[in-house]
């Protein structure tokens, strides 16, 4: 245990041995598009990506919960919708941005619950289901906005949430707000998902529902525990997009964001069968998409090639994952034969 | 002599972590008989799926009938002659019996279609043939069938034209013995049509039965080659074990006088107004033929299929079981037969399926301490030497018996009042065997009511303080162990004896 090679070996434990060939990746991506422009590296670049990390990474850990239960939630970039457009009702009619946040939070509950009692109560497929609010919610963002058209806000702390920096010093531009809170629900989304007995229960109920069930747990309960989650985070994601553009968009910025969180995900190491997927991948997943379409924009790929480039990328996520699968078990299959003796 | 029809040279195969097969040779003759014998894990399942080409050899090669057929991809194997009777046979739920052992080779008409009148003759015809007709509706889904109907569906399977050798891997671990007996007809006439036959199980009895020679493996070496006529069952097994085993098990009686199980006038779509009770201490054997409801008479007690009329009490207490988290709550346990599908997350950690079913106890705060996952399984992961390179290995990745095992080391973490065991030692091996009954023995000594359904009637008959047997949705009276014979057993089942 206390060979030179123990401290590696920690490292390795602590990312997880299948989550190497994303940093790699990353890394390779890094290079290339640092090696093309300078400004790449510079503070304020680091600042964009990790602000537009934000939105993407709140609804990637939702997402990861619901697919390793062995679900999908399609209808998430419309929850931020609805929930945008509602916060911004809120903050400028109490003027206070707790309720505005608070609110964003349950409408994005609620609707999560929605999806929950379709799938359980009406035995409809996770796919279809969320296929359907996916359009269903959409129109309600835009029949909650006055005509139909963005609501402002010019709240100045309000803005904070979506603009807002911390631990600014001198040149060190700080900080985003919007990514410390990714930072500490993704941090407590880990620890909930690995050590509670919620988030073991979703890994069990996603590798097989029927064992389970035998295994006493009650699969309802947790869909709907697990839907409200991703539902009350994509809420959430669509206050920061309110407060970043000071208008509450029924449909500009949510629009995409179920694909761009679907494929996090699987970059991320999910299985489409459910029962694998760590929210460290995911989050190091929508750091690459991040920084991928960050550097595309820096190198001037104008926008239709962007979203070719974003269609390939959810199925190499899922073609990556299956290789990934027989790498990682030989990388961990070297770490052990190496540092059990 | 003749050329062997399947040839096999120092064959190696590693995983990571297991050296599965080294330096293995052997041969089969036509309208032989080779029975393949070892502990879980010691590589028989392995071999099997290199030569049905699931699985690629690191080292040796295979010849099939004078034909090179090392790196053969599953579909290069079957074309060759290779047919596997799988353990644990994929059944696609939503297509009927015929497509399903049709599958991949559906008869073709012009343009393509299928021909679904050939494709049913011709699985009526298969099933006349070889002795299982009545037994399964080739019109039922798939997701219909039980884990019996499953396998002789896979049987179906392997007997397409063309066919030279067939691998059996266990094929009796989920049949009774009238099925077994016709699964013996069907080996002995695929014999004398002159095929290569391999047959892997774990019961001794069939192979000294049905073997012409056995091959013995431990951990993944060959450690004999004999004629069966010139061995016995206690040599093989001082070959599989590498030291000899006491036979059969005796057990006292530990009955106490505390009822833990009482059912009254239970009536459910498969059972009609069934009474019976469980004492602490005691173990009740369930015998009956396949579809004669046992399994599902143990699903309604566990709360996944709704009882209509009549009532459980649980140590006195009338209780309302509507989920299994609520038979869980009233300290039920249940260990199903058919681990793959309602046993095992195949993809989860050996730690993680053994300890599921007591998550909230090993948790504070709804928090998991691992130090408590580790410590309330693994004792049990050690008594029934489950083979495993690791805890966090993937069930999946274990030996069949060895998943079994997992099963069982989930539910004994548990310790319930009442404990449900479904087929508790089905494909495990001798050895272990021995570890569940003497457990069992062990739990019932403690006070544990158990309740054990099995279809093997030695394992019925020493383990059980009583036995009751299922026919036509009723049960009979008690048979008490000192009453307790085969033939009567056999004969109540099929219904032509009264208790
Ligand atoms: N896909 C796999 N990945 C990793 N290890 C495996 C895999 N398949 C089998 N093994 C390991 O190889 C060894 C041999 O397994 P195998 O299934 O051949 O045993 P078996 O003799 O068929 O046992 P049983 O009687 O329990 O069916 C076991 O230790 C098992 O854990
Ligand atoms: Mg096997």
């Amino acid at each position: 245990m206390n060979k030179p090679d123990g401290f590696l070996k920690r490292i390795m434990q602590a990312i997880g041995a299948e989550n190497l060939s994303l940093i790699i990746a990353l890394l390779a991506m890094v290079a290339l598009i640092a090696s093309q422009t300078e400004f790449f590296f510079s503070a304020r670049n680091l600042f964009n990506i990790a602000q537009n990390m934000a939105v993407v990474g709140l609804i990637a850990v939702g997402m990861t919960l619901v697919i390793v239960s062995a679900g999908l939630d399609i209808s998430v970039g419309s929850i931020a919708g609805c929930a945008s457009v509602m916060t911004a009702l809120v903050v400028v009619s109490t003027g206070s941005v707790l309720a505005g946040i608070g609110i964003s939070l349950l409408v994005g509950l609620a609707l999560g619950l929605v999806n929950a009692g379709i799938i359980s109560f009406l035995r409809v497929n996770p796919v279809v289901a969320t296929l359907a609010t996916f359009s269903a919610f959409r129109g309600i963002a835009f029949l909650i906005a006055p005509g139909g058209r963005p609501v402002g806000v010019l709240d100045p702390t309000f803005a904070q949430l979506g603009s807002g920096r911390l631990f600014q010093m001198g040149e060190f531009p700080g900080v985003p707000v919007a990514f410390v809170i990714l930072l500490v629900v993704a941090l407590g989304a880990h620890f909930v998902m690995s050590t509670t007995v919620f988030g073991r229960s979703i890994y069990s109920m996603g590798g097989n529902p029927v064992a389970a069930r035998l295994a006493g747990i009650n699969l309802t309960r947790m869909r709907f525990a697990i839907y409200a989650i991703s539902g009350a985070l994509s809420g959430l994601a669509g206050a920061i997009v309110t407060a970043r553009t000071s208008s509450g968009q029924p449909a500009s910025g949510t629009q995409g964001l179920e694909l761009e969180a679907i494929t996090a995900v699987f970059l991320g190491g999910a299985l489409l069968a459910g029962g694998k997927g760590t929210i460290v991948g995911s989050m190091l997943a929508v750091l690459l998409l991040a920084t991928l379409s960050n550097g595309m924009n820096l190198l001037g790929i104008p926008t239709f090639y962007q979203l070719v480039a974003k269609g390939l990328l959810l199925v190499l996520a899922v073609a990556i994952g299956q290789w990934r699968m027989a790498h990682a078990e030989r990388v961990q299959a070297r770490l052990t034969s190496t540092g059990a003796t | 002599m003749q050329d062997p029809i399947l040839e096999i040279r120092d064959v190696g195969k590693s995983f990571p972590g297991v050296k599965a097969l080294s330096n293995l040779s052997m041969s089969v003759h036509r309208g032989e008989i080779v029975a393949f014998v070892g502990e879980n894990g010691a590589g028989k399942s392995t071999l099997l799926k290199i030569l049905s080409g699931d699985y690629q050899l690191d080292e040796g090669s295979v010849l099939l009938d004078g034909v090179e057929a090392s790196h053969a991809s599953p579909l290069e194997a079957r074309l060759a002659g290779f047919r596997l009777v799988r353990q644990e046979p994929e059944i696609v739920p939503d297509i009927s019996v015929a497509e399903n052992i049709f599958i991949g080779e559906y008869p073709r008409r012009s343009g393509g279609r299928v021909d679904f009148v050939q494709m049913r003759n011709t699985v009526t015809d298969m099933l006349r043939r070889y002795g299982f007709w009545g037994l399964v509706d080739i019109d039922a889904s798939g997701r219909s069938l039980s884990p019996a109907q499953m396998h002789i569906v896979e049987i179906m399977r392997a007997l397409k034209q063309g066919v030279k050798v067939v691998a059996f891997d266990e094929p009796t671990s989920s049949l009774t013995h009238d099925e077994t007996e016709r699964l013996y007809e069907l080996i002995r006439q695929l014999k004398a049509d002159g095929l290569g036959i391999i047959y892997v199980s774990h019961r001794l009895h069939e192979v000294m039965e049905i073997s012409d020679r056995v091959a013995v493996l431990k951990d993944g070496v060959p450690t004999g080659d004999l004629k069966t006529a010139d061995t016995t069952e206690a040599h093989i097994v001082s070959l599989m074990v590498g030291r000899e085993l006491e036979h059969g098990f005796k057990r006292e009686e530990t009955t106490r006088d505390e009822v833990v199980l009482e059912v009254e006038g239970l009536s459910s779509r498969w059972h009609d107004n069934i009474s019976f009770r469980i004492r602490a201490g005691e173990i009740v054997g369930f015998a009956g033929l396949v579809g004669a409801g046992r399994t599902e008479l143990a699903k309604v007690l566990f709360g996944e299929y709704q009882k209509q009329a009549g009532v459980v009490r649980i140590c006195g207490q009338e209780t309302r079981i509507r989920s299994p988290a609520d038979a869980i709550a009233a300290s039920i346990g249940f260990a199903p037969e058919n681990r793959k599908a309602e046993g095992l997350i195949l993809v989860r950690s050996v730690i993680e399926n053994a300890s599921m079913a007591v998550y909230s106890a090993l948790s504070r705060f709804g928090v998991l301490r691992n130090q408590q996952m580790i410590s309330a399984v693994s004792p049990f992961i050690e008594r029934l030497e489950i083979k495993t390179p690791s805890l966090t290995q993937d069930v999946g990745k274990l030996s069949g018996g060895n998943q079994q095992k997992v099963v069982l080391a989930r539910w004994l973490a548990a310790n319930p009042r009442l404990l449900i065991l479904d087929e508790p030692t089905r494909a495990v091996d001798v050895g272990a065997k021995m570890e569940i009954y003497r457990l069992m023995d062990m739990l019932a000594r403690e006070g544990m009511a158990i309740m054990m359904i099995s279809s093997e009637m030695p394992e019925l008959i020493s383990m059980s303080d009583r036995i009751i047997v299922m026919n036509n949705q009723k049960i009979s009276q008690p048979v008490e162990k000192c009453d307790a014979t085969e033939e009567r057993i056999v004969n109540m089942a099929l219904g032509t004896a009264t208790a």
